[in-house]
């Protein structure tokens, strides 16, 4: 009963939103194609999770091979960076570019270079992924402190040893910092290029699904895109604490 | 005029040849917009083989710009440094230097063994895990071996740092105020831990401080230097016997030794 009651001090904004809607769809006389009931809209999770999970599995993993390229692809980018002046001048401003332009903008763009499918949406999240991950590496690469440097210095260390050792390991917090940013991003830019360009995935399940006015599904799959971003964040954000406590 | 009589070969010094020579070492630093300033000006100092030198003097007298001449990490503007008879880079690029300043730069995310061992890492070494453990029970941190830095309190801290400056046996030690961010007790029980360490290791040393005891109880000689442009001004020998006491802190001895330097630093502060 106590845990109960702790459980619903905790919860109780949850439990707000599903009363919240159920009286805006009934208070406003809403037909099921206008917006179903919270309680249809479970009922049809828990009568055919089948429907969904292959979908969302889709999702999770695509989002998840994403944001380790783009990420692998912006630390990558930074090592480089910080190595060579020359390779700086031309990626710092190609990533600069990259960054502007609004990723929902290239989507069609970049389905029309990669095709329709998979390659493009895991493209969109990469470059999604990428830049937080390339600005923080740099910044945690310069960040190493002086007294550190000084030390692999009189240690007779090289360049090499002075990145693996002691720069990298020093990035990590802020690499964590970019993890922690992009990795609901990456799960939004999943969803919304699954749900324009995808042959599959929760925002292409949400696309037919809608397309067939099965509005329940199309209603279960946002309610599970919004759970699963949610509990995204909070993982990322867990994974955050524990690695920047593990690395400074 | 061409001289055809072969020239005497040149004249062998007497002294022995100094483990670390500084010979007319200036060094002026730029500032902004083309001004500069000069924290040394021909500053001769020559440490023996296996001698403790301490280097005391007014703050910003370049008393650490010195060490860190000495350890590599600054070019002097004239003059020159030359450590066993080699470039301070050179010296440092075989790994034949160890050094504990004022921040201790353990890294965080490793044990206190895995920083003890990290010298052996940058020379690409095998790490000698005897070696490793001799240290930390020398430096008393047995059973702290896995412990991370910050659960360690300053003084443990440092003592990892001196573990780690040591564990390569390098040719020359050089500390720059490593116990300087400590309370006054913890540091008085550093300092005659250092002596007992020293006294094991007859590393040649050089300690920079602002603390005259400190100086006359670890030290073979102490150079008190002037404030900037740092010079030497008085170079002072101690002759207390090793392995030193605390006892000897409490001596009339080391009482007009400490009066005598801090006159002369007093004097510097005021010039």
């Amino acid at each position: 009963m106590r845990r109960a009651l702790g459980a619903l001090a905790h919860y109780w904004p949850i439990a707000a939103v599903f009363v919240g809607w159920d009286l805006w769809v009934v208070l406003n006389g809403y037909t099921t194609v206008v917006a179903p009931r919270p309680g249809l809209v479970l009922a049809d999770i828990a009568a055919e999770p089948g429907a969904y999970a292959g979908d969302l599995l889709r999702t999770l993993l695509t989002s998840l091979v994403g944001l380790v390229l783009g990420m692998g692809v912006g630390i990558l980018a930074a090592i480089a960076v910080w190595s060579s002046a020359a390779v700086s001048g031309v990626v710092t401003p190609a990533a600069l570019v990259l960054r502007s332009v609004p990723v929902t903008a290239m989507i069609p763009v970049i389905a029309r270079v990669a095709g329709y499918g998979d390659s493009s949406i895991l493209l969109i999240i990469v470059v999604v992924s990428f830049f937080p991950a390339f600005v923080l590496t740099v910044s945690g690469l310069a960040a190493t402190p002086a007294a550190g440097r000084d030390l692999f210095g009189v240690l007779g260390a090289g360049r090499l040893r002075t990145l693996v050792r002691l720069q990298l390991p020093h990035a990590v917090p802020h690499v964590m910092v970019a993890f922690r940013l992009t990795a609901p991003s990456a799960v939004l830019a999943a969803l919304l290029a699954e749900y324009l360009v995808g042959t599959g995935g929760l925002g292409h399940l949400f696309s037919t699904a809608r397309s067939y006015m099965e509005l329940e599904r199309a209603w279960g799959t946002a309610l599970l895109a919004t759970v699963v971003s949610v509990l995204v964040f909070v993982l990322a954000r867990g994974a955050e604490r524990r690695v920047g406590a593990r690395f400074s | 005029m061409a001289q055809t009589t072969p020239s005497p070969a040149p004249t062998l010094t007497v002294a022995p040849p100094a483990a670390v020579a500084l010979s007319g070492v200036g060094k002026t630093f730029e500032l902004s917009r083309g001004r500069a300033v000069s924290a040394l000006e021909d500053l001769d100092l020559h440490v023996a083989e296996g001698e403790f030198v301490a280097i005391v003097g007014p703050s910003g007298c370049g008393k650490s710009t010195v060490l860190r001449m000495v350890a590599g990490l600054e070019r002097p503007s004239t003059g020159t440094v030359v450590v066993e008879g080699r470039s301070p880079r050179e010296l440092a690029r075989s790994h034949r230097l160890g050094v504990a300043f004022q921040e201790h730069a353990l890294l965080p995310w490793s044990s206190i063994r895995g920083n003890v061992a990290l010298p052996f890492h940058l020379a690409g070494r095998p790490v000698d895990a005897a070696r490793v453990d001799e240290l930390v029970r020398l430096v008393g941190l047995e059973g702290f071996e896995s412990a991370r830095p910050r659960q360690l309190s300053g003084g443990m801290r440092q003592r990892a740092a001196i573990a780690r400056a040591l564990v390569l046996r390098p040719d020359v030690l050089l500390l720059d105020e490593p116990f300087g961010a400590l309370d006054a007790v913890t540091r008085r029980r550093m300092n005659r831990e250092l002596a007992r360490i020293w006294s094991e290791e007859r590393i040649t040393t050089v300690l920079v401080t602002h603390d005259v005891e400190e100086a006359l109880f670890l030290a073979d000689r102490v150079v008190v230097m002037t404030g900037r442009p740092g010079r030497v001004r008085h170079v002072h020998r101690v002759d207390f016997p090793r392995p030193r006491e605390a006892a000897i802190t409490r001596s009339p001895e080391f009482h007009e030794a400490v009066d005598l330097l801090t006159g002369l630093l007093d004097a510097e502060g005021t010039a």
